[in-house]
């Protein structure tokens, strides 16, 4: 007998909050042989799980070691319940192309908000670190993107934003995307002098962030969960 | 305007010294963390000044000659320390250089890691040229420094930082075992560092609350720090154990004072909420917003030098200067905007 789904439910959740990585994939695992809807399992267990660990980074009780194990468990359970996802109810994410600006290889603030995003139900594609301010263009044009993210920990390499910015102006593609800023530097007057369309202090907020421009946007709508 | 502000009396070091016997300076000392931005006002490239100790000591010289800081600070990168022990950097001509491959791949490679030979690994002949060509110019007129990176600082740059991170909840006998070497290679830092009669400053900005919680701190970084500064306090003839936390630290006060740090450089954090919080125990060095030196107007620059120094109230235990590292392509008016806010605001003689 298949243990019940609340219950399976439940571990995938504790096993990413509470950074038991085992505990996610064993529980994965089981919801896949007893044939319970993965997409159910993804949304009310691990990424119920990560908006937990999320929570509890804002209350300032968990920090980046945490975050970062808490997602390892996530992933963990994700690789197993991806592949069985139903292929209608995979599709409709918001696209959201992410990176860290040209001569910056800073990078875990940037790993943060992916996963946090990732999470919150966005199709995420990532540059990396260090890159080229044209990629960011040419990906978000190449994959339909409605979302641009960047990120910089340097003052050197902050103005790329505003010049990622120019070339979609330039292009008249400018209202074909929204763009979202944030790193160490970064301020929310930097964002309005460049004409970025918002900046996040932190992963959580700029999952916020994105949700609100989308709602605001116009672009195609899609479904975050 | 400039006529009202009274002319300095005190050189720099004498100012610094006033703070250091306990007495009213003139005014508050003015500590904008100068940089790799001295390669700017020496009009070398920021490459050449981290590969050259002559280069990056007359830089200094001729930032304190052209700007008039109360304290040099020799420094390159936080990973200097690593990478004399074997971690590779990248170097660019107009950029400080960055980590290109950590030392340590994976976990058995700490068996290999070794505390480095200050005469010649790395570049860490270059900060001792620079030290001592700063000392030998202008040590009696300012206060020199030289920084070096914490133990934690150190360990995340000698091995990926989002790998360490997780190692300290998953390998924590391992972590300290890295923790005790990259502390060692501070201690003998603080030596070198102190027989060229420069004061050491340590900077440990993966100890920030951006990063690590309170509990981390405490079991990973406050008791290595607090080797350091009982070293510094030992050896260092009175001189004082300066610390220097990027970003957020707030979160992190409690457990930074197991450290025993008397100085503390704070970044993002509200300065007055600091004073209220900690300055019964440590003096405070802080915080204008480095990317406003950059972006902002003098003008807007003494608005915000003036509202830290009302918030730090009666100036004792306060020294103004920028959040973090004076950004390299920072206006030169600008700096001269926040020193001389020091001067209208942090006035002790009126």
């Amino acid at each position: 007998m298949p243990r019940e789904r609340g219950d399976l439910f439940k571990d995938l959740m504790d096993g990413v909050f509470l950074m038991n990585e085992e505990l996610a994939v064993k529980a994965a695992k089981e919801v896949v042989e007893a044939g319970y809807d993965v997409y159910d399992a993804i949304n009310h267990g691990l990424v119920a799980g990560m908006n937990k660990a999320g929570i509890l980074y804002e209350k300032e009780e968990y920090f980046v070691p945490e975050l970062l194990i808490c997602s390892d468990a996530m992933y963990a359970g994700l690789e197993i319940l991806r592949p069985h996802i139903k292929t209608d109810s995979a599709s409709e994410k918001h696209k959201a192309v992410i990176g860290v600006m040209e001569g910056d290889t800073h990078d875990i603030g940037k790993n943060l908000v992916k996963i946090m995003m990732d999470a919150a139900g966005f199709e995420m594609y990532d540059l990396g670190r260090n890159v080229p301010l044209a990629n960011f263009v040419e990906k978000a044009k190449e994959v339909n993107a409605e979302l641009i993210c960047m990120s910089t920990l340097m003052t050197t390499t902050m103005d790329g934003m505003a010049s990622v910015i120019e070339m979609l102006k330039e292009e008249g593609i400018r209202n074909s995307f929204k763009v979202m800023i944030g790193g160490g530097p970064i301020s929310q007057g930097f964002a309005r002098r460049i004409g970025a369309d918002g900046y996040a202090d932190n992963a959580t907020n700029a999952v916020d962030l994105a949700k609100k421009l989308l709602a605001n946007s116009g672009l195609k709508q899609g479904r975050t969960e | 305007m400039n006529a009202t502000i009274p002319a300095d009396t005190q050189t720099s070091l004498e100012r610094v010294v006033s703070y250091l016997k306990g007495e009213k300076p003139q005014r508050v000392a003015c500590f904008p963390l100068i940089l790799n931005h001295a390669a700017r006002v020496l009009g070398v490239p920021i490459g050449k000044y981290n590969r050259d100790g002559k280069t990056m000591g007359k830089a200094h010289v001729a930032a304190f000659r052209r700007y008039g800081n109360d304290l040099i600070l020799i420094f390159s990168t936080t990973s200097t320390l690593a990478e004399a022990m074997g971690t590779k950097m990248a170097f660019f001509d107009e950029d400080a250089p960055q980590i290109a491959e950590p030392f340590i791949k994976e976990r058995s490679d700490l068996s290999k890691l070794r505390i480095p030979v200050f005469s010649k690994d790395g570049r860490l002949p270059v900060y001792m040229e620079a030290t001592e060509i700063a000392i030998e110019e202008v040590g009696s007129e300012v206060c020199v420094s030289t920084v070096f990176a914490g133990p934690l600082t150190t360990a995340a740059a000698l091995y990926p930082v989002d790998q360490l991170t997780r190692d300290l909840i998953k390998n924590k006998a391992w972590v300290h075992e890295l923790m005790e070497i990259c502390t060692q290679a501070g201690l003998m830092f603080v030596d070198e560092i102190l027989k060229r009669k420069s004061l050491p400053i340590l900077v440990e900005p993966i100890g920030s609350a951006s990063l690590i919680s309170p509990t981390h701190f405490k079991e990973f970084v406050a008791p290595y720090l607090k080797r350091i500064s009982d070293h510094v306090h030992k050896t260092g003839g009175g001189l004082p154990a300066v610390l220097h936390i990027c970003g957020k630290t707030t979160p992190n006060w409690k457990a930074m004072l197991e450290a025993e740090f008397d100085i503390w450089s704070l970044d993002n954090v509200d300065l007055g909420q600091a004073k209220a919080s900690v300055g019964h125990r440590v003096a405070l060095v802080g915080n204008v917003t480095p990317a406003n030196l950059l972006k902002n107007t003098p003008e807007e620059i003494d608005a915000e030098a003036r509202e830290i120094c009302q918030k730090m109230g009666d100036l004792r235990g306060f020294i103004l200067g920028s959040g973090c590292e004076v950004p390299i392509n920072t206006p030169p008016e600008n700096i001269d905007a926040l020193i001389t806010s020091a001067r209208k605001y942090g006035r002790f003689d009126s």
